[in-house]
């Protein structure tokens, strides 16, 4: 095979086992790899209903098929599970160097079935692989245990590995790779953590092969060269991170703030890319192959908050920021620092303490059940302090570990939980923009925006613009949107390749690698057939279109302030829709047609 | 009348914001007239020869001026206008 290694690996913590099988060419190219293939494996050996946190689960690390080889931006690589946050089928994308590394390992997937009767990680070397004792790792941050796994294997491992969330079961905890990129929605670090299995680490001796060597490089040199002709890829991101997000969301009156009970930060600006680049920025980072260098390696030198690490990403300064009322970057950055090293969802835990805020200003909670801190908005000192408690898993941080979901509704306010399906919005608030409302309704992991970005065409003006006021097309905006993105994460390529490039270049560098004949039209229908095999594991753990919904305040309270003051969302007028463009039934059930069509069963 | 720079643009004005005491009637003429006050890269960011660049987003009170009547967009005293390069991130 090219573009593939042709080996899965296979471990076995109950049993101590480890196997080899053949990767099946006609699945991989109907799945491609990373998020398409992982989620393969998993509705075919794991069924929908067992506990995400039992031994019968399953943990897939999954690269693609451009995993590895000098395609503009791709080193990503999925790791695909039955996520304990909310159930689905969930796949977390990850950048850095781990996935590429896999397969010079010679491996298009990585599966861990079973559970470990004492802590373990796993060493491979190419061929050579170990389940070795981690006694020693149990209860190390992530960069610590990092250090201990390259101690004790090789300086130039890479390494991937749960922090001190993770073992504690945190249902919004992450897979750390290389100390700072995170596998970091739906809670993957729990499914470890189940596991005694503290981290991965894995050198790879191999290389990619293609298939049309000279017609690889041509596809390859166009797709950077666009790349880095684009204002955005080229040099925008590099020279803000994704950050400089904060002023445009906030102008438009979409940032939501306060939990969501505005759409609008009068000081925002003080938390945005611009003030990040100022103040903090020691350099911008890549991933492997990477040409856009959004990360951001970062240095706080105020005494209450000093630290260095990398971040934070738009999302982060959102969630720890305007979401809970607070502008002080220094903060924020030293709660991402944190949440790396407890290995934890910065949105996801952004967002619940914006939500147990809430809780606190109405009364809902008070200091008996916070360990005596006031938790009102703004409150920067206490939002640091709970992180650190969230990631120790100690006093109310154990609740706020639990996500915004389990914490308000064990108060009997689920209401007040800033989700759908359960796992935690991001920062663009439905109200201001109508498409992502739809795209975090349906979303098959729940309130997410990296499967149907349509805020880069509702408000970025990336390659075409939509009034994001409007409901009308949105629908069909949204499904275009997913099923490329479903394609594009299982290529292995990187969601901000499409910041100058899209489907028909990614498609011409899959073809020259593989030697498979794709065409745009098959790799959308590629993302297409994903999308929906998403779906269907949904379907059948139990959710059904009563979860394809929006939180309350989103459909009835207005937004108070700012640019967008009086919106609400209008999701109801773009679902019916939505279902009809995807082949489903008005209970959002795919037909006998469509998977027909798809060879979904 | 305030107008409002972000990114890039801050590095062609050399301030975040400007507040105009006479507001100019219309988009075209508040984009001339502050790229006779910052200069040619300025210019160059936010006009594509006599129309409005494609690189660029500005907003009228939240609202893109491309949902709106782009450079004959009629402005007031009391506007805020957003000026932005093309951004992104997630």
């Amino acid at each position: 095979m090219f573009g593939w290694t042709g080996t899965i690996l296979r471990v076995d913590l109950t049993k101590g086992k480890v196997s080899r099988e053949a990767t099946d060419p006609q699945l991989a190219r109907d799945y491609l790899g990373a998020r398409g293939l992982g989620g393969h494996i998993v509705r075919s050996e794991v069924d929908p209903k067992t506990d995400a946190l039992g031994a019968d689960n399953k943990i897939v690390f999954a690269p693609g098929p451009l995993t590895g080889t000098f395609a503009p931006s791709a080193g990503r690589f999925d790791v695909v599970t039955k996520g304990p946050l909310n159930g689905v089928l969930a796949a977390s994308n990850s950048g850095g160097t781990f996935g590429p590394e896999l397969k010079y390992a010679g491996y298009d997937a990585l599966i861990i079935e079973g559970k470990s009767a004492k802590p373990v990680y796993l060493w491979i070397k190419d061929d050579e692989v170990e389940i070795r004792d981690a006694a020693a790792l149990w209860g190390h941050t992530t960069p610590d245990a990092t250090d201990l796994v390259r101690a004790e294997t090789d300086e130039d491992a890479k390494v991937s590995c749960i922090g001190p969330a993770g073992e504690h079961l945190s249902p919004i905890s992450n897979i750390m790779n290389e100390m700072h990129r995170a596998a970091g929605r739906t809670g993957v670090g729990a499914v470890m953590g189940s596991k005694n299995i503290k981290a991965v680490a894995v050198l790879g001796s191999g290389a990619v092969k293609v298939a049309d060597p000279e017609g690889f490089k041509a596809a390859v040199m166009k797709a950077r060269q666009m790349i880095q002709a684009h204002p955005v890829g080229g040099s925008g991101l590099k020279a803000y991170g994704t950050d400089v997000l904060v002023n445009i969301l906030n102008q438009t009156g979409a940032l939501p703030t306060r939990n969501f009970q505005d759409g609008y930060f009068p000081t925002a600006d003080k938390t945005g890319g611009e003030s990040l680049a100022a103040k903090q920025l020691i350099r911008p980072k890549g991933c492997f192959s990477c040409i856009i260098s959004c990360g951001r390696v970062t240095k706080v030198d105020s005494p209450d908050y000093k630290g260095i690490g990398e971040g934070p990403e738009y999302e982060t300064a959102w969630a720890f920021g305007a979401d809970c009322g607070i502008d002080d970057l220094d903060a924020i950055t030293k709660a991402n620092f944190l949440c790396n090293e407890y290995g934890m969802d910065t949105i996801s835990l952004g967002s619940t303490i914006a939500c147990a805020m809430e809780l606190f200003e109405r009364g809902i909670i008070t200091t008996k059940d916070t360990d005596g801190v006031q938790l009102t908005f703004g409150n920067t000192a206490a939002m640091v302090e709970m992180v650190e408690k969230a990631g120790r898993g100690e006093g109310f941080g154990a609740k706020l570990a639990q996500g915004s979901y389990r914490l308000a509704d064990s108060y009997g306010h689920p209401e007040y939980s800033m989700t759908c399906k359960k796992q935690e919005m991001p920062a663009y608030d439905p109200r201001g923009v109508q498409g992502i409302g739809l795209n975090y309704a349906t979303g098959n992991r729940g309130g997410c925006h990296v499967r149907g970005y349509t805020i880069a065409i509702e408000v970025l003006q990336n390659g075409a613009v939509m009034d994001p006021h409007v409901t009308d097309d949105k629908a069909g905006l949204g499904v275009t949107f997913q099923d490329l993105t479903a394609a594009l994460d299982s290529s292995g390529a990187c969601l901000f390749a499409t910041f100058g490039i899209g489907g028909a270049e990614l498609t011409e560098m899959l073809a020259a690698l593989t030697g498979v004949d794709y065409t745009l039209d098959e790799f959308m229908r590629i993302g297409e057939r994903i999308w929906n095999q998403e779906r269907l594991w949904n379907l059948e753990a139990g959710f059904t279109s009563a979860d394809d919904t929006l939180p309350r305040r989103l459909l009835t309270e207005p937004i108070k302030t700012g640019p967008s003051k009086g919106h609400i969302s209008h999701l109801d007028d773009m679902l019916p829709e939505y279902y009809q463009l995807r082949g489903w039934d008005e209970k959002g059930v795919p037909g006998k047609a469509k998977l027909k069509e798809l060879t979904l069963n | 009348m305030i107008v409002k720079y972000f990114a890039t643009i801050r590095t062609y004005t050399g301030e975040t914001e400007r507040r105009i005491d006479d507001a100019p009637a219309g988009m075209r003429e508040l984009l001339t007239s502050l790229a006779a006050r910052y200069g040619t890269a300025f210019r160059r960011a936010v006009f594509s020869g006599d129309q409005l660049s494609g690189e660029i987003i500005i907003l009228v009170n939240g609202r893109n001026v491309v949902h709106l009547e782009g450079l004959d967009t009629p402005l007031k005293a009391s506007d805020e206008v957003s000026i932005f390069p093309m951004v992104a991130g997630g």
